[in-house]
């Protein structure tokens, strides 16, 4: 137990003075800010000036401001999730893979410590910074949100960084564990492309539930089993809450429009107890091929 | 700095490998062929070879970091790839390299923690070691280290345990001579204190200097293995025998280069 904990307390200081992870924190930390200025700025001179007409009726500058409010929301979960996903992969490159390449892991191995003990330490500090990382970047989101007002998604705004971060350690493992098998930038195109095709499968999935993809049955099963292969990403009730938002405006806006089943049949639901599961048996997967590269690893 | 006070009292039956075979691919030559020798507390045990002869891959078998396909090794008795048979083993790596953003004396914090050293027992030790290693003063990372650095803080990080073990691999290869002597003079206090030392060095004038027992391998066996007497005979001294024995089993490389040995034209 010692040996895993000073393993996590080392790889921690080490991970707080590496120059990527500074540099991505620094940038994902100055874009929140950067947009939420922009945006109030923009909404300050659109909501004093412009008077927005459709489908014949009409804006008040209040709903347009809440309408940007949405906008910014949803500009902020994209800020952080494209920013927990780049932490994410400079975590997974760099925590384990410099010490089984550079020698470091000879005189670590050498000492009375168990490579599962190793391994646990790896694995629970990469985890601790990703959750420490992108749990200040949603803080200091939170309190932007606070300063320039965003009606009442602030709590979703909690459960999507949360969903952020799981979805992020998701891809670090991966990328950890690649890099145990092989160099560490080609671990992270890989790992890159498998979110691509994992996005993709999720989207196509969302689509089909919504029958937006007809009603082929072979289609339907083999996204479905698609969807429960790859370790899909878990989403949390923001979307729908904004979604929902959004089509508040637009009802408020329009006649005749779509129903709000219809508006929001698209939009995934949050995750269920299912998907949790399923993402945790992820995380262990991943864990354990982490586990078994050290393992087998003659150094 | 006494090395009685760092060091505790030794143990019986160190280590002792037993018909080791070791290759790293299946169709690869043997790295190490039925290589046998023991180790007893205080003795200084010498493992020579040209560059590829198998000493690293022996004494990382020994330290727990490759598993032998062949043969029997016991570290103090019990399998090195157990954590616990660790415990009183230092060893210092040919090349060390260490988690490169931290500095010398959380380098030697994190192996103390990983030996499950005390903070009191940590706050004594870490000084002493940094001191002796002449890093006291060094506030930079690891990656800012020159090799020799790095070679002084891996001799740093395999005594701070207070083994009964030392396995040095190539421990002076890149160490000026001031640190050369103090290897030298770590050396024979570690065996006044009992404790079992394993050298694996080109450096032969070095190891006829320390060692009581040497072992000469090449291509993986065992040449020529016994007290410092036994293999160099009167006249001779280590690096003649040496010679001799390598020579006698590897093919003769006595040409030079033809660009070397022609003459300019005028």
């Amino acid at each position: 137990m010692s040996g895993t904990l000073a393993v996590v307390r080392y790889s921690l200081v080490e991970l707080s003075r590496r120059r990527i992870l500074i540099v991505f924190f620094a940038v994902g930390a100055a874009g929140i800010v950067l947009i939420a200025t922009l945006l109030k700025v923009f909404t300050t001179a659109l909501t004093g000036n412009v008077s927005f007409q459709s489908s014949g009726s009409s804006l008040d500058p209040a709903t347009l401001d809440h309408a940007l409010e949405l906008g910014f929301v949803s500009d902020i979960i994209s800020v952080l999730g494209l920013f927990a996903l780049l932490i994410a992969f400079g975590i997974g490159m760099t925590v384990i893979y410099h010490d089984l390449e550079s020698g470091a892991a000879i005189s670590i191995f050498s000492k009375p410590v168990s490579r599962v003990a190793f391994t646990a330490g790896k694995v629970a500090a990469a985890i601790v910074a990703m959750i420490v990382i992108v749990g200040v970047l949603g803080i200091e989101a939170r309190l932007v949100m606070v300063l320039f007002g965003t009606g009442d998604l602030g709590p979703a705004l909690w459960w999507e960084t949360v969903a952020q971060v799981a979805n992020a350690i998701t891809l670090m493992l991966l990328v950890m564990a690649l890099s145990t098998w092989m160099n560490n930038i080609i671990a992270a195109v890989v790992a890159f492309i498998y979110n691509a095709v994992a996005g993709v499968v999720v989207a196509l999935h969302a689509q089909a539930l919504a029958g937006g993809l007809g009603n082929n049955a072979v289609l339907k099963t083999g996204l479905d089993v698609l969807y429960w292969v790859v370790p899909h990403a878990l989403i949390s009730d923001a979307p729908r809450e904004i979604a929902k938002a959004e089509f508040a405006l637009v009802a408020a806006a329009s006649r005749g429009g779509p129903t709000a089943d219809q508006f929001l049949s698209s939009v995934p639901s949050a995750s269920g107890a299912t998907d949790i599961l399923w993402w945790a048996f992820g995380i262990a997967v991943f864990a354990l091929l982490v586990y078994s590269a050290v393992r087998r690893r003659q150094v | 700095m006494t090395m009685q006070r760092i060091f505790g009292s030794p143990m019986a039956g160190v280590v002792s490998v037993d018909g080791l075979r070791k290759r790293y691919r299946r169709h690869d030559p043997w790295a190490v062929d039925g290589v046998t020798f023991a180790l007893e507390p205080g003795q200084a045990f010498g493992l020579l070879g040209p560059n590829g002869a198998g000493k690293s891959t022996v004494v990382k078998i020994i330290a727990g970091l490759l598993r032998p396909d062949e043969g029997k090794v016991e570290l103090f008795g019990s399998d090195p790839g157990d954590p616990a048979s660790r415990k009183n083993l230092g060893f210092a790596p040919e090349d060390p390299d260490f988690p490169k953003f931290l500095r010398a004396a959380e380098v030697l914090d994190y192996f103390a923690s990983l030996l499950g050293l005390d903070e009191a027992e940590r706050r004594r030790r870490i000084p002493e070691t940094l001191e002796f290693a002449g890093l006291d003063k060094e506030r930079r990372q690891v990656r800012q280290y020159s090799k020799g650095m790095k070679q002084r803080l891996g001799i740093a990080q395999a005594i701070l345990g207070r083994p009964k073990l030392l396995i040095l691999d190539e421990p002076t290869a890149d160490l000026d001579p001031l640190g050369r002597r103090d290897v030298r003079a770590l050396i024979d206090q570690l065996k006044e204190s009992g404790v079992a030392v394993l050298l694996n060095s080109h450096l032969l004038s070095e190891v006829e200097l320390v060692c009581d027992t040497v072992a000469i391998l090449a291509k993986g066996r065992v040449l020529k293995e016994g007290t410092m007497a036994d293999v160099v005979p009167q006249g001779k001294n280590l690096e003649d025998v040496f010679v001799e024995l390598v020579q006698a089993n590897a093919p003769a490389r006595d040409q030079l280069p033809s660009f070397i040995t022609e003459k300019d034209k005028p």
